[in-house]
This record gives C-alpha cells, sequence and structure tokens, in this order.
C-alpha cells in the first residue's frame, strides 16, 4: 500500500499556494538569476577564448611614424613573425565621438559581422555594435565626419552593419587610459576604397604581428615581445608598441569578467543563506501547525522517519520544481538578460550557449543539498520530540519554568504585546538574520550608483590641473644600449613636445606595478616628478619627500611611514618609496616626488620630462606625441562604465532584494498569527474587535521590523565597507571613493517600511478571517 | 494480556515534585473492555499514555503479549504502537485535507493486515461521508473517523482517551456503542480514559484512580449495552 499521506502533497500546495508561489519565486528568481549570469558569462567567456583563434588575434601591434618599406618589412619578419598592415584613421562625427576606422580585415583580427552587412562601397561603414547601442545609432543610421572645430566636412557614412572587431573587445581608446570608454569611442572598418578616401595624410601606420611560433607562456611572450620591440625600434621610428598581453583592449575583457563573477558569488551566498533560513521557518511553521496531527500519528505507530520522508517531499517537490523552472529561465530568459548586460558591457563577438556544469552545481544542487539539510535538521529536531509534547503542543523541548515578571504599572496592551514577543522570540531572532541578509542585499544594489556619482563628484573637483598630458615617448629614446641613437631620438624628439602654453608646467612621470599580494589585482601606479614651486601641485618636496594620493592611500590602508614597494613592469626590479604624507587626488593610485628626485631614482637625464599639467588645452603638440590626457572626462571614465556595465544589473539586485525582504516579512508574519490563531481566535470571543487584536499581534512584528532595520544598518554599513573594499580591489584598477549615501538609508528604510505595510495589511485581513471556533478546536 | 506492575510516575523537579501515579498494577485480559475512572488530575490519562508507550514510567514494568516494555527503546515503541496500538484521542486530530476515506486508509498503511475499510466505513456509519474532509463533518461523525483510523490496523488494544470528551449527550452514546461494537466484532481490547462515572457500566473491567492510587477495581457482573447508559 502506497503511505496515504502522499496524498497530502498536491492539496497542501493548492491549500497554501500563496506561500508556495512566494518560496517558488524566490527559489526561480534566484536559480534562474545566478544561473543565467554564470552561464551567459560562462558562455561569453568561450565565444572570448575562442575568438583568438577563429578570428585570428594578434600577438602584438606597433605604430610607425612613416609606412615600413618592404625593407624594414623584411627585417622585422626575420624576427619570426607575420607583419600585417593594419592602418587606421581617427575621425570625429557629428555625434561628438570618435571612430577609429579601419580597412575591412581579411587576415588578422578578423570581423565579426553581427548585424547587417560588411560595406561594401567607399560610403558605407560597419560600427561596434556597443558603441552603436552606446550612441543610438543601428543599420540604415547615417554618421557625418566632423572636423576638428565641430564643423561637418561633407562625409557622409552609411551604417551597413554592427560588428565586433576580435582585437577590441574593450574599447580602449588608448592602452592608458584606466578605463575604456565606449560612449565616445568606437572603432569601424570601412572598404578598401573607402579607407583609401579617407587617409588624406592623417594615417596611422598600424601594424599587427604574429608570432610564427607561439610563445609558450607568458613569460616567454614578455621576452619575445621584448626582444621583436627592441629590434622594430632599431630598423624604423616607433611610435608605439604594444604587445598582446599588455593589450586592455583585448586582454581587459577576459580579466574582468572573471571579477564579475566573484561579485555574482559573493551574492550568491547570501541568497542562499537567506534561503535555508526560508526553508528553516516554512518547515516549522508546517510543524507548529500540525503538532497535534504529527503527535496523533507518532502515537498511532508511525515512525519518525516516516514522518521526516513525509515533511521533506513538499519543500524538496516545491525546490526541484523550482530548479527546473529557474534552470530553464536560467538558460533562456535569464540568460538573454545577462548576455544583454555582457553585451552592454563588452564588444564580444557572437556566442554560442554552452552548458555550465559550475553554474548548475552553485545555483542547483548546493541549494538543493542545503535544502535538505535544514529541512531535515529542523524536522528531525522537532519530531524527535515525544509524541505526547507534540500532541501537547509542547515544541520548545523544555517548558517554560515561570512567567516572565511584568510590572503591573505597564499598560495591559503593552504586558500582552511583550508577552507575545517574548513568546515568539526564536521567530523574531530568525526575522531579524533574515532581515539582516535581505538589506545587505538591498544595500548592495542601491549603494553603489550615488558611490559612483560622488565619486565623479569628488574626483572632478580635486584634479591635478584640468588637462594632465602624458607625452608618448618613442621606444628608441629609452633605448638602454644603443646610447647614441636614443640621444639622437630625444633631441629630435624635443622640437616636437615643448609647448609655448603658458599655463603648461613641464612633470616627469614613470609607470610602475604594485606586486599584488593582497587580493587587489597588480595595476599601474603613476609617478609624478613636481617641478620646484609648482602651480599645480601644492606641497613642499625636498630629496626625501614621497607623497601618495588619497586613492592610493585609501586603497592599500598606508598612512605616512609606511613603505611601499613597486615594480618595474615586467622586470625583477623593485623600488621602496617611505610615505612622508598623503595628497588628497581621488583621481588614481600616484606617487609625488621632486622631478629631480624621480629623475635620479629612475635613472633619467635631469632634463627628463613626460608631460605637463596645463589649466588650458594644449594645441601645439601633436596628436601622436599625447600618450593620455586626463581631463574630466578621462577622470569619471572608470565610473560612467561601471554605470552603464552595473546599472541594469544593480536594478535587478534591488528588486531581487525587495522581493526577498517581503518573502520574509510576509512568511514571518504569517507564522506568528498562524501560531496564535487559536488566542486571537479565544480573544475575539471574549469581545476584542479587530482593530484591537491587529495592536496586540501585529504591533510586536512591527516594532521587531523596526528595531531589525536600526541595528542593522549600522552593521551593514561596516561589513558592506569591507565587502565593496575586496569587491573592488579584485575589480579594478584605480580606486572608487567608498562612499555611503545617508540619503539611501532613508530610502530603504521607507521602502522596508512600505512592504511591511503591505504584509501588516494582508495579516491584518487574515486576523478577520479567524473563526471563533478556532479556539474551540484547537487546545494549547 | 497486559500486566501492570508497580508503576510510578511523578513530575516537576525537587520542591515542585507532584507524584502522578504511585505503585499502580494491574492486569488487562485480552478482549477485556477496561474503563479507567477518575477526576480531573487523578494519573489516568498519564497511566494511559504509559501503556501507550508515549510516556516513560519513572519505575515499575509494563508486559504486554509477554514482552517487556522496559526493554524497549524508541524504535522498538515505534514498532509496539505500530502493531499493538490503536490511538483515539479527546481531539480527533484528523488530517484535514485527506479525505474520511484516506484519514482511515493513514491508520491502514500501518498495518499487515488491515480491516477491510468499505466495512468499517459502513460499521462506522460513514458511507455517504467518505469523500468529505474534517472540516465538512460534524464533531460526532470526525470522531467516527478517528476510531476508524485507530481500528482498521486491528490493534491488539485500543487506547481511547476521553473520546466523548467533546461531545453532546447522544453523539456520546453513539460514540460510545461503536467503541462497544468494534470490542465485540474484532474482539480488541479496550482501554478507556473518562471521567463520566456513568461510562463504568458498560466495562469488563473497572479501575478507579484517584491522586495515582488505584482506589478501587472490579470486574462488572452484568454490563450495561452503551445504548443503555444514562448521565
Amino acid at each position: 500500500m502506497r503511505n496515504p499521506l502522499n496524498k497530502r502533497l498536491l492539496r497542501d500546495l493548492k491549500s497554501d499556494i500563496g506561500k508556495y508561489i512566494v518560496i517558488m519565486m524566490l527559489l526561480i528568481l534566484s536559480i534562474g538569476f545566478v544561473s543565467g549570469f554564470l552561464v551567459a558569462g560562462n558562455s561569453m567567456l568561450k565565444a572570448y577564448a575562442d575568438s583568438f583563434e577563429k578570428y585570428n588575434i594578434e600577438d602584438g601591434n606597433f605604430r610607425t611614424e612613416a609606412e615600413l618599406t618592404q625593407v624594414q618589412r623584411e627585417a622585422i619578419e626575420k624576427q619570426k613573425v607575420t607583419v600585417y598592415d593594419n592602418f587606421y584613421v581617427e575621425k570625429d562625427f557629428d555625434n561628438d565621438t570618435k571612430i577609429r576606422i579601419y580597412a575591412d580585415r581579411k587576415e588578422i583580427d578578423k570581423v565579426c559581422l553581427m548585424e547587417g552587412k560588411i560595406p561594401q562601397n567607399k560610403q558605407e561603414i560597419a560600427i561596434d555594435r556597443m558603441y552603436a547601442d552606446n550612441n543610438g545609432l543601428t543599420v540604415g543610421d547615417e554618421l557625418t565626419i566632423v572636423d576638428k572645430s565641430g564643423k561637418e566636412n561633407g562625409t557622409v557614412f552609411k551604417i551597413t552593419g554592427l560588428v565586433a572587431l576580435s582585437d577590441y573587445s574593450a574599447l580602449f581608446y588608448s592602452n592608458n587610459d584606466m578605463m575604456f570608454d565606449s560612449d565616445s569611442f568606437g572603432v569601424g572598418i570601412v572598404s578598401a576604397e573607402g579607407f583609401e578616401e579617407l587617409s588624406d595624410g592623417n594615417v596611422f601606420y598600424n601594424y599587427s604581428y604574429k608570432f610564427k611560433e607561439s610563445p609558450a607562456d607568458d613569460a616567454e611572450e614578455k621576452e619575445k615581445s621584448d626582444e621583436l620591440m627592441e629590434e622594430i625600434s632599431r630598423i624604423t621610428d616607433l611610435e608605439n608598441y604594444i604587445p598582446g598581453y599588455l593589450n586592455q583592449a583585448i586582454k581587459f575583457t577576459g580579466d574582468d569578467m572573471g571579477s564579475d563573477k566573484t561579485m555574482m558569488e559573493v551574492l550568491l551566498y547570501i541568497i542562499i543563506i537567506i534561503m535555508a533560513f526560508v526553508f528553516g521557518i516554512t518547515i516549522n511553521n508546517t510543524i507548529h501547525k500540525e503538532a497535534t496531527v504529527i503527535g496523533t500519528l507518532r502515537a498511532s505507530g508511525y515512525s519518525e522517519g516516516e514522518l521526516i520522508r513525509h515533511y521533506m517531499e513538499m519543500p524538496l517537490f516545491v525546490t526541484l520544481i523550482a530548479a527546473l523552472i529557474g534552470n530553464i529561465l536560467g538558460y533562456t530568459a535569464f540568460k538573454e538578460l545577462c548576455v544583454t548586460m555582457y553585451y552592454g558591457s563588452y564588444s564580444l563577438p557572437t556566442y554560442v550557449t554552452v552548458w555550465n556544469g559550475e553554474a548548475f552545481l552553485k545555483t542547483t544542487i548546493i541549494p538543493i543539498i542545503i535544502m535538505v539539510v535544514v529541512t531535515y535538521y529542523t524536522l528531525r529536531k522537532k519530531l524527535s520530540l515525544s509524541p505526547l509534547s507534540l500532541l501537547r503542543r509542547d515544541l520548545s523541548g523544555k517548558k517554560q519554568k515561570k512567567a516572565i515578571g511584568l510590572k503591573k504599572s505597564i499598560k495591559f496592551f503593552d504586558r500582552f504585546r511583550i508577552r507575545v514577543l517574548l513568546q515568539n522570540r526564536s521567530s523574531y531572532i530568525t526575522m531579524f538574520v533574515g532581515l539582516f541578509f535581505a538589506n545587505v542585499l538591498l544595500f548592495f544594489g542601491m549603494m553603489l550608483p550615488p558611490l559612483l556619482v560622488h565619486f565623479q563628484d569628488t574626483v572632478t573637483e580635486n584634479m591635478l590641473a584640468n588637462y594632465t598630458y602624458t607625452l608618448q615617448i618613442p621606444a628608441g629614446v629609452l633605448d638602454e644600449e644603443d646610447e647614441l641613437s636614443a640621444m639622437f631620438s630625444y633631441i629630435f624628439l624635443q622640437s616636437k613636445i615643448e609647448t609655448n602654453n603658458k599655463d603648461a608646467e613641464k612633470f616627469s612621470a614613470y609607470s610602475l606595478k604594485t606586486i599584488g599580494g593582497d587580493g587587489s589585482r597588480i595595476e599601474d601606479v603613476t609617478i609624478y616628478g613636481i617641478a620646484d614651486n609648482s602651480s599645480y601641485i601644492k606641497a613642499d618636496f625636498d630629496e626625501k619627500t614621497v607623497l601618495i594620493s588619497s586613492a592610493y592611500a585609501d586603497k592599500y590602508e598606508l598612512a605616512p611611514g609606511d613603505v611601499i614597494t613597486l615594480k618595474e613592469p615586467y622586470e625583477d626590479k623593485y623600488y621602496g618609496f617611505k610615505v612622508t604624507g598623503i595628497y588628497q587626488y581621488d583621481g588614481g593610485i600616484t606617487v609625488f616626488m621632486s622631478q629631480s628626485h624621480l629623475n635620479k631614482v629612475l635613472g633619467f637625464d635631469e632634463e627628463f620630462f613626460a608631460g605637463y599639467f596645463s589649466d588650458t588645452e594644449i594645441t601645439d603638440i601633436e596628436q601622436k606625441y599625447i600618450g593620455t590626457v586626463v581631463d574630466k572626462d578621462s577622470l569619471t571614465r572608470v565610473s560612467r562604465q561601471l554605470m552603464i556595465s552595473m546599472g541594469s544589473m544593480m536594478y535587478m539586485v534591488d528588486g531581487f532584494s525587495m522581493i526577498m525582504f517581503m518573502v520574509l516579512i510576509y512568511l514571518l508574519s504569517k507564522l506568528i498569527i498562524e501560531r496564535n490563531a487559536g488566542a486571537i481566535s479565544m480573544v475575539k470571543i471574549l469581545g476584542y474587535k479587530k482593530g484591537e487584536i491587529a495592536r496586540l499581534y501585529i504591533i510586536p512584528t512591527a516594532i521587531v521590523v523596526v528595531l531589525s532595520l536600526l541595528i542593522s544598518y549600522p552593521l551593514i554599513s561596516v561589513i558592506m565597507v569591507r565587502i565593496f573594499r575586496i569587491m573592488l580591489k579584485q575589480m579594478m584598477s584605480g580606486w572608487l571613493i567608498i562612499w555611503l549615501d545617508p540619503k539611501v538609508y532613508a530610502e530603504m528604510f521607507v521602502m522596508a517600511i512600505i512592504t511591511y505595510a503591505v504584509v501588516a495589511f494582508i495579516e491584518y485581513r487574515k486576523i478577520g478571517k479567524i473563526p471563533m471556533s478556532e479556539a474551540l478546536k484547537n487546545v494549547e | 494480556m497486559l500486566e501492570l506492575s508497580n508503576i510510578k510516575k511523578s513530575y516537576g523537579e525537587d520542591g515542585s515534585r507532584v507524584e502522578v501515579l504511585k505503585d499502580i498494577s494491574l492486569s488487562v485480559g485480552k478482549g477485556e473492555f477496561v474503563v479507567l475512572l477518575g477526576p480531573s488530575g487523578s494519573g489516568k490519562s498519564t497511566l494511559l499514555n504509559i501503556i501507550g508507550g508515549i510516556d516513560t514510567a519513572d519505575s515499575g514494568n509494563i508486559r504486554i503479549r509477554d514482552k517487556n516494555m522496559s526493554d524497549m527503546d524508541e524504535k522498538a515503541l515505534t514498532s509496539y504502537r505500530r502493531e499493538h496500538l490503536g490511538y483515539i484521542f479527546q481531539m480527533y486530530n484528523l488530517i484535514p485535507n485527506l479525505t474520511v476515506r484516506e484519514n482511515i486508509e493513514v491508520g491502514a498503511y500501518l498495518s499487515k493486515n488491515p480491516l477491510d475499510i468499505d466495512e468499517i466505513i459502513s460499521t462506522l456509519g460513514l458511507w455517504e461521508h467518505q469523500n468529505k474532509i474534517p472540516s465538512q463533518l460534524s464533531g460526532g461523525q470526525q470522531q467516527r473517523c478517528s476510531i476508524g483510523r485507530a481500528i482498521v490496523k486491528n490493534p491488539d488494544i485500543l487506547l481511547c482517551d476521553e473520546p466523548t470528551g467533546a461531545l453532546d449527550y447522544n453523539t456520546s452514546k453513539e460514540i460510545l456503542a461503536l467503541i462497544e461494537e468494534v470490542n465485540h466484532k474484532y474482539g480488541n481490547t479496550v482501554i478507556m480514559v473518562t471521567h463520566n462515572d456513568a461510562i463504568k457500566n458498560m466495562a469488563d473491567f473497572v479501575v478507579k484512580l484517584r491522586d495515582g492510587v488505584i482506589r478501587k477495581s472490579y470486574r462488572n457482573e452484568e454490563k450495561v449495552s452503551a445504548a443503555d447508559l444514562d448521565w
């Protein structure tokens, strides 16, 4: 005979459908959203990884001042590399953006066509898909080239296709930029004919190369790349050299996608903890409701195991159904959503959805195991009570010895409410913990956008100068082996990099790397050598002064007296600096010292300088000698890009945590009302009105909700600062000031109270529905 | 069938310790209808629960079908209840979302040789109500259903704890008649706890308890059928 108790399964589901829908939704959303994210991430990462071979991505590129001659090309190719032309022009367009335009690539860094077609005629262009999205452009639209002053020059392009250039999965304008900028910078391709027409003396002679024998590892790649750079700079004048492993436009995406995963996993763990709570609460609720039935069944001879199995069926059933739907959604709707998010952040080629075993394990198997363990543990604890305890509804396992004394001076209603609070203290503790975690999630979603806005505001307020120009130093100048050639190059260069701008102030600078090891990524640290009596950097410098930027101090928790160790990129050369002070600058991880100090430490010529600070724009230096310009726009690029790429996710996190919040309050309030159904019914018989009963049974919960919120906010703030710190350290180069917007606390509180009000209203109606006969049916 | 010797039970600690059962011994034969009679707090329900294996005695011994209950662990006690006992409580404790028939099946599931469910439903007068859920039934009908759940596994002993405590006069008599019929028809030993003095007349064996002590026990020379009881 089949266990007749099994027949309850569907009926239980039907009779308490509201509760189960809420739990299922929670599970479906968690499983669906997180697995969607992981599946999308994995599929995209695969598409990214495969793109190296599929689209024949370069091993590096270099730019020369003049086009290579056949002899030069052959000389370079003797270094066991194949060199490909990858010329480009840069044009400003009428939508205030710049596009780097290449001729269609057939051999190297091939193009992935995502929509439309590849341009055939000279008036046609295919542009990067993400740049198009960010600028509201689609196939069929037109773009007009403008000159420097913003006047249209009459060249109109019709967009024929949206593409992903395999060497621009992140749209970095310059490899020195802290963050890419897909808003105002894009890439595109035109037909060979079209390119010829555009190249009116402004061509950047860019070449991509590919090693004939792929390097075995990073070390070999670096070695080969260094050798190649030296060789090329002997053969021709190098303007730029970016080995593939250092090319942010290629590598950033792969590195960054991994760090998003860390954040999502943190989120998943929080969700799993909340889920475990929800299961614990639900099963507790069921046992409370059915204590006497369970007692009777136990007295009749049903074993503990049989009943545990019976009561585990429903949560298991609900979880499995939710896992099924969640996974289906994870591979369809949620995946699409997350793919859109990825496409909103990176310029990735087309992808194919791939099965993700890790996602399945983390989003489905682990929550199911947790559900089984938590449910089993809760059931085991409660069902091991004697049948008699269950029949008497004595579920605490130990009897309360005597009532806690309350002064008679306390008003009756208050005393009653205190009793309700005491009676349900375990539920209320659960509620506090649950709300705490839901708040962590909400905080996470709500605090990030104002943090980014605050960063934008602060960073633009304390800029070093309106414009900080770092010059592009051709490789030959730094050639230590050929000093004579270096000297000539430098003399030649000097004439090109002097400015007449009166605001301009020279500085020297050098980029070193952090050594990592504290969970943060290895990142560039710019060391500025400041001129004496600088009008931009207001600090006294002597030969020992080493100031670090406030962002540097904040990120690495450094104080004056600490020693920082920096490393020459890709060389085993280390520098130690003792920090003597902190300079208020949030725009980057930087070190300031006197110019002479820097030049001496790094072995540069006394006259060496690397750029200009200037409050007005420098217009008399050719663009190609300017490596990077730090201005308002570039300083806010990181936060703007984070806003674009994380914005939609933050809204999802907000929505998700609100649902979580509601579910928890709903389930726990329901539990408390249901547990007191008999007493509520009895006070009704005595003549209490619905409003009075609500004051007795709903207000204690309201008090707990408000207290939970007020207690959890400061705790969460401390925790979140830690989480943000770890997360941002792992996720990004540079630094964002971790600032918690006080307004968000108020918003969160109001949202929580509104949510509770909705639940309280539902509960209020429920109180009205409790029949008076309830008191007669149940014996407490 | 059932031998109780020197059963003692107390609750509470030290100063507030209350002796609920003081040295109770009695013997019940197979198929006997036993009534444990006494006022509130006399210890009758505690005694019933100890017999039912859902409470334990502090000392003393219970032998049932030549097995010693004090030797049984939790698992053995569960099997004992499963194989030999049927329980009827004052509150019916039916599973709210199972029908009458299904609630009875819950009892049948525990037995290797359950009685015929249709026959039981007919005997209990629940044929027309067999597809209703408990909330659609009157108190008396719910109690019939709980009797059905207890007897369908054909237990050796049927333990009834104030089975008419929540019912009116007529319904109480109907339920008592039903238990009597079950006792006759299936030959189960019935041990019923009640504070209703009138019910003693339908028993084979009456045990009167007060303050945890058997004040009187006797066998009825002439039993009165449940239908003829009056109070």
